[in-house]
């Protein structure tokens, strides 16, 4: 018994949370894979076993098209803002300015608030008798509009622009770190070779950080499909369902609309977008280690 | 002709003051090694020339133009980095074309360029891998061709073979210094290794804490170190050092160590003598010997002195032989090793001594 405790202590150590995480992940995921399969309402139930009509109703709903339809629109426009301005954010701070880390903190403090602060403060600066739209009024453009909020077709710009404010801080800081770590003599010898300093960043630098873009895509990836709380406390999905999201809608069948079928079928196809980004992140990330 | 002149160049970052005073001539194809201890500033007088660094005060002037306020790629050099500094995402070719593509050479010309000196540096099969998939010895090749195809007026190179292992290193040095022969090319190379410099250089520089103590060919600042510092830095196992003082008497010079009286009518000297001034006499270990293996001239003086210590090195022996309270240590060959604690009789060639004020430390 000691002689295993001894070899196996690290093993030991981690069971316990191990079996956790078995219940509580991977058993809940089983357990709302199985929800999903049945034609449960408020509760669950498993005596009516559907099969996958709940899969079938999910396709055939047209909220959950727009929402699903937003997370791509939304998530693609978000992901391109983001990435681009964070890195240009991030060269420009790399060019040892003055007060650099005055600039620093200033992107990275809309990173220290939840989603929900975030999305307030947008919500009063986008609100046309509040927010950008008045101030732009006293300046004296009377005809400027910004009714983001208000139109259907232009919300999904309000998710992006506050969804970038909070994000950029972090790309910022994580594409910084990268050219941090640029060995300095490669930019000395592009200086010998002569070679302008943006074809340095574009031909040299920028793809050095291809492992900074893979993290940052990822990460903002998941942001994108656990995007719950901004929409809450921006749009609360309107005007209508038109900025719904995923999550959103999951949560109003599972607890306003007492559908925890359509719901879960709704919560496994989150699940499965999610692996699909993850799964060939983790094949690079193992291959190139191995 | 002189191809660089650095003229009362000072360099501080802040209030550190990193190079004081320097200046330097430096003739057409010759090769200059800055040689100093770690944080002398030898790096930063090489990014000067290059341009990378820009001075506080003083002027550089390449090919007789005044360049202090050139960017560098305008200075026609070429530097090779310790790290490399070979573009990774990009392959060995592109690495070596690039800098030339920027310089609106047509392609056509740039291709057979780039082969052939591929083909010199023994690098034409790998010019279409990374970085990443060579080795230190074919990455230090690529960084050296990559400066090779620019047909700079001058190379700088800053201590590139200090990643290498001891073997690569020393059949680099052999081709760096064949490269140079053929090329002719004027270089300055930085290194704190002193084979390196003793081998390569047509002159080196042995610089201190921002200053430069000596200039002079290999052999020359070897033998005849200008102060206490120099002699002390060169050669491996470091020079002997006797603390005495100068005897005057009928027309002899001689020096006074406690355990001896050294004659030194045949010495040189830089400054006349004063009886009784406190000197330090230094006596490199290969100018210790016993006595019949010694090369004659320079007049032999001999000891007999107690070994109390004998080290093997492989193709020497360093024999510590013990002199009043102090020791010396002397390079005897295989065959001629004393045994330990018995008196052994050796030779100091004299005619090898440098003799320095006790004070001032400066050569006298
Ligand atoms: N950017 C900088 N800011 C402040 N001090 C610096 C800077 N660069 C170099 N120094 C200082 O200048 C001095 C000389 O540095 P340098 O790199 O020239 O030394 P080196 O002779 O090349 O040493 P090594 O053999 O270790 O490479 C060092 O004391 C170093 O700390
Ligand atoms: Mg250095």
């Amino acid at each position: 018994m000691r002689r295993f405790l001894q070899r196996h202590v690290s093993q030991v150590a981690l069971s316990p949370s191990l079996a956790l995480i078995a219940i509580f992940l991977y058993g809940f995921i089983a357990y709302t894979a199985a929800v999903s399969t049945t034609n449960s309402k408020a509760f669950p139930r498993f005596d009516n076993f559907v099969g996958l009509e709940q899969y079938w109703r999910l396709f055939h709903t047209p909220r959950w098209h727009v929402a699903f339809t937003n997370m791509f629109l939304f998530g693609g426009l978000f992901l391109l803002i983001t990435i681009l301005l964070g890195l240009l954010i991030a060269i420009l701070i790399d060019q040892r300015i003055r007060a650099e880390s005055f600039f620093r903190s200033i992107v990275m403090y809309p990173m220290a608030m939840s989603f929900v602060v975030t999305g307030i403060i947008w919500q009063w600066l986008l609100n046309p008798t509040l927010g950008i739209e008045v101030m732009v009024h006293q300046l004296g453009f009377t005809s400027f509009r910004l009714d983001w909020l208000t139109n259907p077709d232009t919300v999904i710009w309000a998710l992006v622009v506050a969804a970038f404010w909070q994000g950029c801080g972090l790309v910022m800081a994580l594409f910084l770190a990268g050219l941090r770590g640029i060995d300095e003599d490669i930019w000395k010898a592009a200086a010998v070779d002569g070679i302008p300093a943006w074809r340095v960043y574009v031909f040299i630098v920028i793809p050095m950080l291809a492992p900074v873009f893979l993290t940052v895509v990822v990460l903002l990836s998941l942001s994108i499909v656990r995007a719950f709380d901004l929409v809450v406390a921006l749009t609360n999905g309107g005007p209508g369902v038109s900025s719904d999201l995923p999550s959103v809608f999951m949560f109003d069948m599972a607890f306003r609309r007492t559908n925890l079928g359509l719901s879960a079928a709704s919560a496994v196809v989150m699940l499965g977008t999610v692996l699909a980004i993850l799964i060939p992140y983790l094949y690079v990330e193992t291959r190139e280690r191995a | 002709m002189i191809d660089i002149r650095i003229s009362n160049c000072n360099k501080n970052y802040g209030s550190l003051r990193v190079l004081k005073d320097i200046n330097l001539e430096i003739e057409r194809g010759e090769f200059i090694v800055l040689l100093g201890p770690s944080g002398c500033g030898k790096s930063t007088l090489l990014h000067i020339v290059a341009g990378l660094d820009r001075l506080t005060s003083g002027a550089i002037e390449i090919g007789g133009r005044d360049v202090t306020d050139v960017e560098p790629k305008d200075r026609d050099i070429a530097m090779v980095f310790q790290s490399y500094a070979l573009y990774p995402t990009m392959s060995v070719r592109s690495n070596m074309e690039f800098g030339l593509r920027m310089r609106g050479k047509p392609m056509a010309e740039i291709r057979p360029l780039v082969e052939e000196k591929a083909r010199m540096l023994h690098i034409d099969h790998l010019l279409d891998r990374r970085p990443s998939q060579l080795s230190g010895g074919q990455r230090q090749r690529v960084a050296i061709g990559r400066a090779l195809v620019r047909d700079p007026r001058v190379f700088l190179f800053d201590e590139p073979l200090s990643n290498l292992d001891a073997k690569l290193r020393a059949s680099m040095r052999t081709e760096i210094k064949k490269l140079h022969q053929s090329l002719g090319t004027t270089a300055i190379y930085v290194t704190h290794d002193q084979l390196e410099a003793m081998t390569l250089a047509s002159r080196m520089v042995v610089m201190k804490a921002g200053e430069i103590q000596q200039v002079g060919k290999p052999e020359e600042v070897y033998h005849r170190p200008v102060n206490l510092f120099v002699a002390d830095f060169l050669g491996n196992p470091g020079m002997n050092f006797m603390r005495g003082h100068i005897r005057l008497d009928g027309g002899h010079i001689s020096a006074d160590i406690g355990a001896a009286i050294l004659p030194l009518d045949g010495y040189a000297f830089e400054a006349a003598p004063a009886d009784g001034q406190a000197v330090v006499v230094g006596l490199r270990p290969e100018s210790i010997q016993p006595i019949s293996g010694l090369t004659s001239g320079g007049g032999a003086f001999t000891l007999t002195l107690r070994p109390t210590l004998i080290e093997h090195t492989g193709s020497d022996n360093l024999v510590v032989l013990a002199m009043g309270d102090e020791e010396i240590v002397g390079k005897f060959p295989t065959d001629m090793l004393p045994k330990l604690g018995e008196p052994v009789t050796v030779g100091f060639d004299l005619g090898r001594l440098s003799l320095f004020d006790a004070e001032s430390e400066r050569r006298i």
